[in-house]
């Protein structure tokens, strides 16, 4: 939920219970103020009748039954005057109402009357309307302006804050970029931005560091593994040797071959993480690239009786054709190398995807685990583990979408772009 | 023949003289590209092989120099970076091969061997060995006159197997010069026997005495005894 909804709820909720006491409580004052004002009306009222019942000669008969306002009623003897609230019904208005009324016992003409002077308590009502309306038409008027702050406010304040989040949401570690932003008037935004700054400079540098580091060990390694390779081969024309000598020697050179290749992927790998290998702008045709592999291959494809069909399009993917190259040429020895005797490859190339089948044992692991780097399906195989790592990291690094399927016998790599 | 090796890392540049002497080339070593000119300037070397990360400055700015001095002079890079940029750039800069570390000993002389006979123009470029003629150009193999049809493998095989002849060829460098970076797709290395069995048999079906001797355990070995 957006910052600002969630404040706009606590805004609310608290503007809501503040308006509703407060309309409480201005409803109780008011209706104070009104009740206050009906008494003092009627003891005015109660004078003026006190005046005329005295000097009254005679109490015309009229004046008993004045109506709502007035009632005269004989009584034998006087009691304690008071002021009560009923509820009437209006005759013009054919409802009933509240009223007030102050009763008191007065004396004319020798007897005891009990007079009510009652009065309408109309402005009661319509203050209980005039609070109800003000109170929702406050309340509209809050929740509109409030709706409208906010939404100016997440456009104007937070402003710098969303293009923040935009700049970090599109950072890339591999381009070695430290992000930077205009000074803000905003105290906040700003501390968040040197953070931000700051740690995306030291990131870089982490990195950077981490990049140079990995690719000159790589380098470095190269070195000394030529120069044990190199010895070794001098050794292996020593005549004196022995056989047993000369298998142990030949397993050490075997052992030290594999440690070269395994760098030399390790290397590649990197240097295509670090985007090293930068597309071009024209999409490069697969077609050659698949039959010049094909024909390298050859001779593995024909020892293993392979069948190999082929439905190509000349199309294929805007990248580096260096990348091309070892997409093509990893996705093609996977396919030999998991491949059965006798088996086949279907190599369909169309316009956005290139989909290489063959035929193979079933799996045991979950198909997209084989991305993974060194995972292998057998370990017997000389195999460096890193084919499909290498392919996955270059469909990665080209934006392009690469999918395994079994389908019974058939493996399928899709790669579409 | 003469070479020049131009190599900071003592170990190997004792390793690749060694190799080379046996083979009956003078192999001159510069630890530096400074001693490297001083050499050059003195003798005319058939090839030279640069290390192109020398600890004093820019080895391809090395290769650019040799080739403006000494245009008649074949170079091989060998680097430590795999990288094809450089690759690119040591080619465009004229250098005739790029071999990147570690690699085999036997492959850097084929490489060596194939230099010099490309920048021979002028002299013969037949290939002998015993019974057997090679013509580079034609791809063109005879045994007592009469045309023997190779595959390439078959071939790059042969021309291989001459240029490391009297040499205990292990089974990974063959591997790696037939297949290259696809050597690791062979899981074993029947592969290379089947290649091996097919060119024995077609040469000596044309009279040729048998050269290959296997060495159990660690590879093949091409000689005339």
């Amino acid at each position: 939920m957006k910052l600002l909804v969630q404040i706009l709820r606590y805004q609310l909720v608290t503007s809501m219970v503040v308006l509703f006491l407060g309309a409480g409580l201005f409803y109780v004052s008011v209706r104070y103020l009104v009740d206050r004002e009906a008494n003092k009306e009627l003891f005015q009222s109660q004078v003026k009748v006190r005046w005329q019942l005295k000097h009254l000669e005679t109490l015309p008969v009229y004046i008993l039954q004045l109506g709502d306002s007035l009632q005269l009623e004989p009584v034998r003897y006087p009691g304690r005057s008071f002021i009560r609230e009923t509820s009437m019904l209006n005759l013009a208005e054919n409802e009933v109402q509240p009223y007030r009324q102050l009763v008191f016992y007065e004396r004319a003409l020798g007897r005891w009357y009990r007079v009510t002077i009652s009065k309408m308590l109309l402005q009661r009502q319509h203050l209980m309307e005039a609070v109800v309306m003000t109170v929702t038409f406050i309340v509209t008027l809050m929740l509109v302006s409030l709706l409208l702050l906010n939404s100016w406010l997440s456009k104007r304040l937070w402003k710098p804050f969303y293009k923040t989040l935009g700049k970090l949401d599109d950072y890339q570690i591999q381009q070695h970029e430290t992000l930077r932003f205009e000074p803000q008037e905003t105290l906040e935004f700003d501390q968040l931005n040197q953070s931000v700054t700051h740690l995306t400079s030291r990131v870089t540098t982490a990195y950077q560091n981490l990049k140079e580091f990995t690719e000159n060990a790589s380098h470095e390694i190269q070195t000394p593994l030529a120069v044990i390779l190199s010895k070794i081969e001098g050794l292996f024309q020593d005549e004196t040797l022995t056989e047993s000598q000369l298998i142990a020697l030949s397993s050490v050179s075997e052992a030290a071959n594999r440690l070269g290749r395994l760098n030399q992927a390790l290397l590649l790998l990197t240097k295509i993480e670090n985007r090293q290998f930068l597309a071009g702008s024209d999409p490069i045709n697969l077609v050659p690239i698949i039959s010049g592999k094909l024909r390298d291959l050859e001779d593995l494809i024909e020892q293993r009786e392979l069948s190999v069909q082929t439905d190509m399009h000349a199309v294929g993917p805007v990248m580096h054709p260096a990348l091309a190259e070892i997409l093509v040429n990893n996705l093609l020895t996977n396919a030999i190398r998991h491949n059965v005797e006798k088996g086949k490859i279907i190599i369909i190339l169309r316009e956005r995807m290139l989909s290489i089948r063959n035929t193979g044992k079933p799996l045991n692991a979950n198909p997209e685990q084989l991305f993974e780097r060194f995972r292998k399906e057998s370990t017997l195989s000389s195999s460096l583990g890193l084919g499909l790592a290498l392919v996955k990291t270059i469909c990665e690094v080209n934006g392009q979408n690469l999918k395994y399927d079994i389908d019974n016998e058939w493996h399928v790599l899709t790669v579409s772009w | 023949m003469k070479l020049l090796l131009i190599e900071d890392e003592k170990a190997l540049a004792t390793s690749i003289q060694n190799y080379f002497q046996r083979e009956n080339f003078i192999c001159e070593w510069a630890q530096d590209y400074e001693s490297a000119i001083g050499k050059i300037n003195i003798y005319k070397y058939d090839c030279v092989l640069v290390d192109i990360m020398l600890p004093d400055g820019d080895g391809l700015n090395a290769v650019r120099e040799l080739k403006k001095k000494f245009p008649e002079t074949g170079i091989i890079i060998i680097s430590a970076k795999n990288s094809l940029d450089d690759r690119i750039e040591g080619l465009n800069l004229g250098s005739d091969d790029y071999l990147t570390k570690p690699f085999h000993l036997s492959e850097l002389n084929a490489r060596v061997q194939a230099v010099i006979r490309r920048r021979n123009f002028q002299g013969n470029q037949q290939i002998r060995f015993g019974k057997i003629v090679i013509e580079p150009q034609e791809h063109f193999v005879s045994v007592d006159a009469q045309e023997i049809i190779l595959t390439r493998k078959e071939y790059d095989l042969l021309i291989y197997l001459i240029a490391n002849k009297n040499r205990v060829l292990t089974k990974e460098s063959i591997a790696e010069h037939l297949w290259g970076d696809d050597a690791d797709l062979m899981d074993n290395f029947d592969f290379i026997y089947t290649h091996i069995k097919n060119l024995r048999k077609k040469l000596m079906d044309k009279g040729c005495p048998d050269y290959l001797r296997s060495i159990y355990g660690v590879g093949y070995k091409f000689s005339e005894q």
